[in-house]
């Protein structure tokens, strides 16, 4: 206690900023209060898949695919209002897609050249858009948190399944991104290299050398090779679980952080984590879209290329 | 016996991955018709987004950037003609300058020269007029002087007429007459 009390007081410049430190953490844990009453009922807990919503028997919707369809007709809707009248002087909405478009491409193009870029554009911008559009839209009010209850014949209530669900919080979407990016990058790369040069690339050692270390390169960058493939069959699974693991994580959070904050305070307790979450959405849909031009680049942009795009 | 081992050994991971995979695909809710439906909404959703988005933005971003570039082409080439220009017009400026130095030195000469024949015409319209002038008044003069003589002529020979009392002859008239002038002349 004693060491405690002697503790040196902040300078009079750091003040200002360590009361609303306080303050802020004091407003966090009223908020967190209430969940001491109820902690009774349990925290409740986001099922790792995503629940069927509809069920036709040869064709299943879940709630993420909902969502997923929500999005896509926003987007688009916005897409083709920004398009409608698009003018060479742009205004409202064009400037914003401009923006995006503009912003996107030149980003990209410092990875992968300027006509790599374009030529993939369709794909890395779609990408971008849809991850980061289902990110942030997992956030709304109301996602995960209005649907009905499942009853049994007995009239039992049962499993709460919500109508809507992050799209990015279901593993089949996050798979089904990286399949197609997978698909392309196969696509992409043969295009680029022809079949040969697509194994070659992966297999062949192309430095210079003479004699033993030369014959000992080529017979480390063949065995190396080997590895090369495994880590790109690991690929999709990587993008798929680090996309899914933290949009899951984050909607997890979120319920527990409204559990804990109770029926009044639930929003506050939850509201730094919404900030979080929202940085979190713009992170990942960058790393998803970062992480797979960059293995596109690898592949498909050649050392004299790569210079002219920087 | 080794190779038998290693083989069993693998078997017995792959039946303990498929059983995680297994696993995973039911925790996860993996299902072939869900996988398929979001690979394919995705697809459509990008090929609208190409369509009604990146398609119409990125014609319209290469137009501006074309124009850009041609009203940057255009720049330069009307800066190229406004230098020529420039270069004419001062070259035509300054051949205009020779040209009205060379027209204002000959207009200074032609106008000293009519000045100095318009003088020198007045100065012998002066003297002329000078020369006139004198042989009228010299005429005037001797014409007058002429008439003096004879008036005072005829007044001395009349005057001594009178004294004299005698009628002069014409002669005696003319004596005195010479004799007075010779004397006034003196």
């Amino acid at each position: 206690m004693q060491a405690s009390l002697k503790t040196p007081r902040p300078s009079e410049t750091e003040q200002p900023k360590m009361r609303i430190l306080p303050t802020t953490l004091a407003l966090w844990l009223i908020g967190a209060l209430p969940a001491l009453h109820a902690a009774g009922d349990g925290p409740p807990k986001l099922p790792f898949n995503a629940p069927i919503v509809v069920d036709l028997g040869f064709f299943k919707i879940t709630n993420s695919m909902v969502a997923m369809w929500i999005i896509a007709a926003i987007v688009i809707l916005v897409a083709q209002l920004a398009t409608r009248r698009i003018s060479l002087v742009p205004t409202g909405l064009q400037n914003l897609f401009e923006t995006i478009v503009e912003g996107l491409q030149g980003f990209l193009a410092t990875i992968m050249g300027e006509k790599l870029a374009r030529e993939t554009f369709w794909f890395f911008g779609s990408i971008f858009i849809f991850i980061i559009s289902a990110n942030w839209m997992g956030l709304f009010p109301g996602i995960g948190t209005v649907g009905h209850y499942m009853v049994d014949a007995a009239g039992n209530k049962g499993e709460f399944i919500p109508w809507l669900r992050g799209a990015n919080a279901d593993l089949n979407t996050t798979l089904g991104l990286a399949l197609v990016f997978f698909g392309m990058w196969i696509y992409w790369s043969v295009k680029a290299n022809g079949p040969g040069g697509f194994l070659s690339h992966i297999f062949i050692y192309h430095g210079e050398g003479k004699g033993f270390i030369k014959a000992m390169l080529v017979a480390i960058f063949f065995l190396v090779g080997f590895l090369e493939v495994v880590s790109i069959m690991i690929r999709p699974l990587t993008l798929t679980f680090r996309l899914y693991g933290n949009i899951y994580a984050g909607e997890s959070l979120l319920e527990l952080m409204l559990y804990m904050g109770g029926k009044w305070l639930g929003w506050l307790a939850a509201l730094p984590f919404y900030f979080l979450e929202l940085m979190v959405g713009a992170i990942q849909a960058l790393v998803f879209t970062l992480l797979t031009a960059v293995f596109t680049s690898l592949m498909c942009t050649h050392e004299e290329e790569g210079e002219h795009s920087h | 016996m080794e190779l038998i081992s290693f083989l069993a050994e693998t078997g017995s991971v792959t039946a303990e991955l498929a059983a995680v995979g297994e696993n995973l695909k039911k925790q996860f809710g993996l299902h072939g018709q869900l996988l398929f439906s979001q690979v394919i909404g995705f697809l459509v959703f990008a090929f609208l987004l190409k369509k009604f988005a990146f398609g119409p933005i990125q014609q319209m971003l290469d137009q501006r950037k074309m124009r850009i570039a041609e009203g940057e082409e255009k720049l330069k080439r009307i800066e190229k003609q406004l230098a020529e220009s420039e270069k004419t017009t001062a070259a035509a400026i300054a051949k205009a300058n020779d040209e009205a130095v060379r027209l204002i030195n000959e207009a200074k000469e032609g106008a000293h020269a009519f000045s100095e024949q318009k003088a020198q015409e007045a100065i012998a319209q002066a003297q002329n007029i000078l020369a006139k002038a004198e042989a009228a008044a010299k005429a005037d003069r001797d014409r007058l002087t002429s008439e003096l003589k004879r008036e005072f002529g005829r007044l001395v020979a009349a005057t001594t007429a009178q004294v004299t009392g005698k009628v002069l002859t014409s002669d005696d008239q003319q004596r005195i007459n010479e004799e007075t002038l010779a004397k006034v002349e003196a």
